[in-house]
């Protein structure tokens, strides 16, 4: 038995075939398992940084359906509530954020805190017990208190415990002014804080599976949970850093990559079974001979195809399971494999999928092989159906795609521009070989001869130009918009990005600060005043008349104070996208004001616009010159509404300053508390810290999947390229029989593969600028500038015509002698 | 004729190793041949007829002996200069006609001589078409063209170098009986006249053609007895040695 499974692999074609398939199963196990780790690991960075995979958010409790619609399929939840107090310590009093937590919280991560104000962090699974408050290190300094005393929140006496260093759901810390403080939810009643009218944020987390998360982040899964105005829902699915443009990115790149390696292996399959065909006729029109039904042909020839195959694709799988493991052992990621069924089915189907779209159609053709065959002389092609074959080979991808992505939808765009391209690249590519074909009658003899080979192949020269070009293009587009990101990134995370942020510094604290700064060689950022104030009249009407309701409730800066500031110089992280920046004379004119493009368009707001905000000082009246977009990930002060210089010069302003700090030197943060006992610290480090792992593994991740891709592509174009190379002997030992030297036949194979191979890349940089527009501006990246990856089509045709003399090695060598006897090359 | 041998063999013997040792494949092959004469190789399946044809085309070396043409060792030159001199010399007809696929027929046939670097390729190829009734199908590639028509066209390009020696390998071996006489008619008249045609043709030729006014040495490996009797000699080969076959059919071992 396992002879006969092994007997068709003594045939060189099918070793071939056997190679592209096990390739394409490596290939394609090590994206679908690669994918589920990414996707799962920022499920998990994305839930942990939320506080849970859906959080409904409301100023007062869910619902009772609600809750119980969401509550009953989600594993775990917790419920907290976020609102402002003030604490009172002798005759001091401070204004502080809480938060009421209950046992489960939290849902995701750790909180890290520390047993006094300097010691170092220690990672806890749950909140404070009953009885007991976290705060924050500005907590202890302002109220002159340490851990182990107790604080009156409201009416309730607590105990202090801890230091809170950080909470996993940072991003609510985040935006917070104040300091923090932690308490449970058992306590809350009895603090009495939270009286009629009291501003507060319910939080329900709960921690679901992707189903139920999948679900509720539609449509009709919203509509279902029939949200009160006050109410928001976030989800992993559609938080706002699920769709930050990193983690979007790699998952787009990373479907690009596994739609690129199917159609490349695919490509693969169908030459090496072209051959396989060709060898397999004679063997079919005997068996016909032999009175053999269609159906035993199929038995003998499909089925003993298909069971021989099944080792290649095991094998390939298996090395692509083997190889996601090891690289999840070197990248320190913990834990069992990420794959879900889905993904497992997807293992187990694909590289069958693909023997089937690619190779079946072209196989079934010995079916139809008829009995005179035998009788023929010479190696002809068995009848293929064309209509089976092209539906087949367009539908593979698409199929394939849908199953391996499970996302048809994000990735509908790409296939349409895939198979516009596999429509316009043979209907290009085929009169170009055409012209260079009739033009070659003029041509010396090498670069006609390889024209000529080109040309009068189209069946192989067509799909492998095809796939090259396309292979090429999206290589030199998927490695040029990851190194864009990667750039964007180091632009925007400096390596001493700041990890502290400092705000209510009056003017005459800052010769302290300075000092300070230089003291301990912080490395500060530029320092921006800040004047709190409330916007209330756009162009002179009422802001609440202005701003239409539903665009009012998802604006949280009319509701609030917001955080002036002016500038003279446009920040590193923004850029004007409509208007001018302030000019030097703007003040001569009067006030102006640059605002954020997103809260512009919200709001309606464009340039001319009079605004009017009400400050502690009276009134500021600035107009609009320009919008501005932000980049939020920064990690540097960022404001919504940035005046011109000398506009808040009146105002009663504090300053705020960001600075970069070594880590673990708690003691001069505290010598600066000490000396400005008054300015409010925060400590982003770990949440720096956080991201800046985010972005490494990304990229680590990303280079991976770019090697990845680059094997596939050279193994599986250099598998088909081994396709024409008896007819190249052939040729060549005739060549050599007319006294042709081989200088000459060495110069025939360059060409050819340098016009292949220079085609290809031609084609892929025009589709790559093409492209470049719209997927880069787009989709991928903000912008687009030309990079060394546009050159990479040129590389890799060089590396193509090195790789097809290189395999052409042997069809070089074919000795004349080898025509006379009739052998196969 | 002149007296001198245009190709000569001797003690011409081919070794290879094989799982059992050495094979030896030829052993003390002797022989001359002058210009314009004909030989005919024939044997039973196996007997090294193919080996020997590319030993004397210079398309094997030999592991003994040596072969010279035009008193020159031609077996010891190295693979580039042996093409030189077969690109010079020779000219060959395989039994599986060997066409370059992507190639039509007219370039087929100009192949050759673009090898060897002559100008006036086009005239003379056409002339040679139309010499083997092809004139029609100049622009045919091989893959339209019939087993019979094919072998026409490697004809056209053998004789269109105007070779010294011409090999050819079962020439008919793939063609129906009428396609075969077809062919080897037109190989011995083309033979014929390609003195003629060499008078013709060489004045408006840049580069200097091989042949002389004797027409081509033909060395023809065949099966067909009948066709072997058109040649002047009749060589057999049995066991790796080889035999004169005489008009009568008696076969006497060929010596030095």
């Amino acid at each position: 038995m396992m002879s006969k499974v092994f007997r068709p692999w003594r045939a060189p074609a099918f070793q071939l075939l056997a190679t592209a398939l096990a390739i394409a199963a490596f290939a394609l196990v090590t994206m679908i398992l690669l994918r589920a780790e990414l996707e799962g690991r920022f499920a998990v960075q994305t839930a942990e940084a939320l506080g849970g995979d859906i959080i409904l958010s409301g100023s007062r409790e869910p619902e009772a359906a609600q809750f119980s619609n969401l509550s009953k399929t989600a594993s775990k939840h917790s419920q907290l509530i976020d609102f402002s107090t003030v604490l009172v310590q002798g005759e001091t009093i401070l204004l502080v954020s809480a938060r009421a937590v209950d046992a489960n919280y939290p849902l995701y991560g750790n909180i890290n805190i520390a047993n006094s104000r300097f010691a170092s962090a220690l990672p806890v699974k749950s909140g404070p017990k009953p009885g007991e408050v976290w705060v924050d290190n500005q907590v202890l300094d302002r109220l002159d208190i340490k851990v182990g005393d107790s604080i009156n929140v409201g009416r309730k006496a607590l105990h202090v415990k801890a230091v809170i260093r950080q909470l996993p759901d940072q991003n609510a810390g985040f935006y917070s002014m104040n300091p923090r403080i932690v308490l449970t939810r058992a306590d809350l009643d009895a603090t009495d804080v939270l009286g009629p009218g009291a501003r507060i944020h319910h939080h329900l987390m709960l921690a679901a599976d992707t189903g139920l998360v999948k679900s509720v982040s539609q449509t009709p899964g919203i509509d279902a949970l029939k949200l009160r105005p006050d109410q928001s829902l976030e989800t992993t699915d559609n938080a706002a850093i699920r769709s930050m443009g990193p983690l979007r990115q790699l998952t787009l790149w990373a479907n690009l990559a596994v739609l690129l390696i199917s159609l490349l292996c695919g490509a693969a399959i169908y030459l090496a079974t072209a051959q396989r065909v060709r060898q397999g006729a004679r063997l079919a029109g005997l068996l016909r001979t032999f009175g053999a039904s269609r159906y035993q042909v199929i038995v003998r020839l499909l089925g003993s195809e298909f069971v021989a195959v099944l080792p290649a694709a095991l094998l390939g799988s298996a090395a692509g399971i083997a190889t996601v493991i090891g690289l999840k052992n070197l990248l320190g990621w913990s834990g069992p494999l990420e794959a879900h069924l889905g993904d497992w089915l997807a293992l187990a189907f694909s590289p069958l999928v693909l023997w089937a779209a690619f190779a079946l159609p072209r196989l079934s053709a010995l079916v139809r092989v008829p009995a005179i065959e035998v009788l023929r002389q010479g190696h002809r092609q068995a009848a293929v159906s064309v209509q089976a074959e092209l539906l087949a080979v367009l539908a593979g991808p698409i199929v394939l795609a849908s199953l391996l992505t499970r996302s048809l939808v994000d990735l509908g765009q790409l296939i349409l521009l895939l198979i516009i391209l596999g429509a316009v690249l043979p209907a290009v590519l085929w009169p170009l070989l055409k012209g260079l074909d009739l033009l070659s009658t003029r041509l010396p003899l090498a670069l006609r001869l390889a024209v000529r080979r080109l040309a009068r192949r189209p069946y192989l020269t067509l799909p492998l130009m095809a796939s090259l070009t396309l292979a090429m293009a999206i290589l030199a587009l998927a490695g040029h918009t990851g190194n864009a990101l990667l750039e964007n990134w180091r632009t925007t995370l400096p390596e001493k990005a700041p990890n502290h942020f400092v705000m209510n510094l009056y003017q005459q604290d800052l010769p302290v600060y300075q000092q300070w700064l230089a003291d301990n060689q912080a490395l500060p950022q530029t320092p921006y005043p800040v004047v709190r104030g409330r916007l209330t009249e756009i162009n002179n009407i009422p802001v609440r008349e202005a701003v239409s309701k539903e665009n009012r409730g998802g604006n949280r800066q009319l509701n609030r104070d917001l955080v002036l500031t002016e500038a003279s110089e446009l920040p590193a992280s923004n850029l004007v996208v409509a208007g001018l920046w302030h000019a030097s004379d703007d003040q001569l004119r009067g006030n102006t004001v640059s605002v954020e493009q997103k809260l512009a368009e919200r709001m309606k707001l464009k340039l001319g616009d009079k605004l009017q905000f009400v400050t502690s000082r009276g009134k500021l009246e600035p107009t609009i010159t320009s919008i501005r977009e932000v980049d939020w990930n920064s990690f540097s002060p960022n404001f919504y509404f940035m005046f011109n210089q000398g506009s808040l010069e009146t105002q009663d302003t504090t300053w705020l300053s960001s600075f970069w700090l070594p880590e673990g030197d708690g003691r001069r943060l505290a010598e600066l508390i000490q000396q400005l006992p008054q300015v409010t610290l925060l400590d982003v480090s770990v949440l720096l810290a956080k991201t800046q792992d985010l972005v490494s593994q990304a990229s680590r991740a990303a280079e991976l999947i770019a090697l990845l891709l680059m094997f596939a592509a050279l193994l599986v174009l250099s598998s088909a390229l081994l396709d024409g190379q008896a007819q190249r002997g052939r040729d060549n030992a005739l060549l050599r029989t007319m006294g042709a030297r081989y200088g000459l036949l060495s110069r025939i194979a360059w060409l050819e593969f340098l016009i292949l191979g220079g085609s290809a890349a031609l084609g892929a940089t025009l589709i790559t600028f093409a492209a470049l527009y719209p997927i880069g501006t787009q989709l991928l990246i903000g912008s687009s500038k030309i990079s060394a990856w546009l050159l990479l089509p040129t590389a890799l045709a060089v590396l193509v015509a090195s790789g097809g003399v290189w395999l052409s090695r042997k069809a070089l060598r074919t000795p004349p002698l080898a025509l006379l006897r009739n052998e196969q090359y | 004729m002149t007296d001198t041998p245009l190709l000569e063999a001797r003690k011409l013997g081919k070794q290879v190793s094989g799982p059992e040792g050495e094979l030896t494949l030829l052993e003390d092959i002797n022989f001359t041949l002058l210009p314009g004469q004909s030989l005919a190789i024939t044997g039973p399946s196996g007997s090294g007829k193919s080996t020997l044809l590319g030993l004397l085309a210079g398309l094997d070396s030999p592991t003994s002996g040596e072969v010279l043409i035009n008193g020159r060792t031609f077996s010891d030159l190295s693979e580039d200069q042996r093409a030189q001199q077969r690109g010079e010399l020779c000219s060959f007809v395989f039994q599986d006609f060997h066409l370059v696929n992507d190639l039509n027929a007219l370039e087929n046939v100009m192949l050759p001589l673009e090898l060897k670097g002559v100008v006036e390729r086009k005239e003379i190829a056409l002339h040679w078409l139309e010499q083997v009734g092809l004139n029609e199908r100049i622009k045919h590639f091989p893959t339209t063209l019939s087993g019979g028509e094919q072998q026409r066209v490697a004809l056209a390009r053998a004789f269109a170098v105007q070779p010294g020696l011409l090999f050819a390998d079962e020439p008919t071996g793939s063609l129906d009986h009428a396609n075969g006489s077809r062919v080897i008619e037109l190989l011995f008249e083309l033979n014929k006249n390609i003195s003629t045609t060499a008078q013709t043709t060489t004045h408006a030729t840049s580069h200097p053609v091989s042949n002389t006014s004797h027409g081509a040495a033909l060395i023809l490996v065949t099966h067909d007895a009948t066709l072997a009797e058109r040649c002047d000699y009749h060589l057999r080969l049995q066991a790796g040695r080889i035999y004169q076959v005489s008009t009568d059919g008696q076969q006497s071992e060929v010596t030095a």
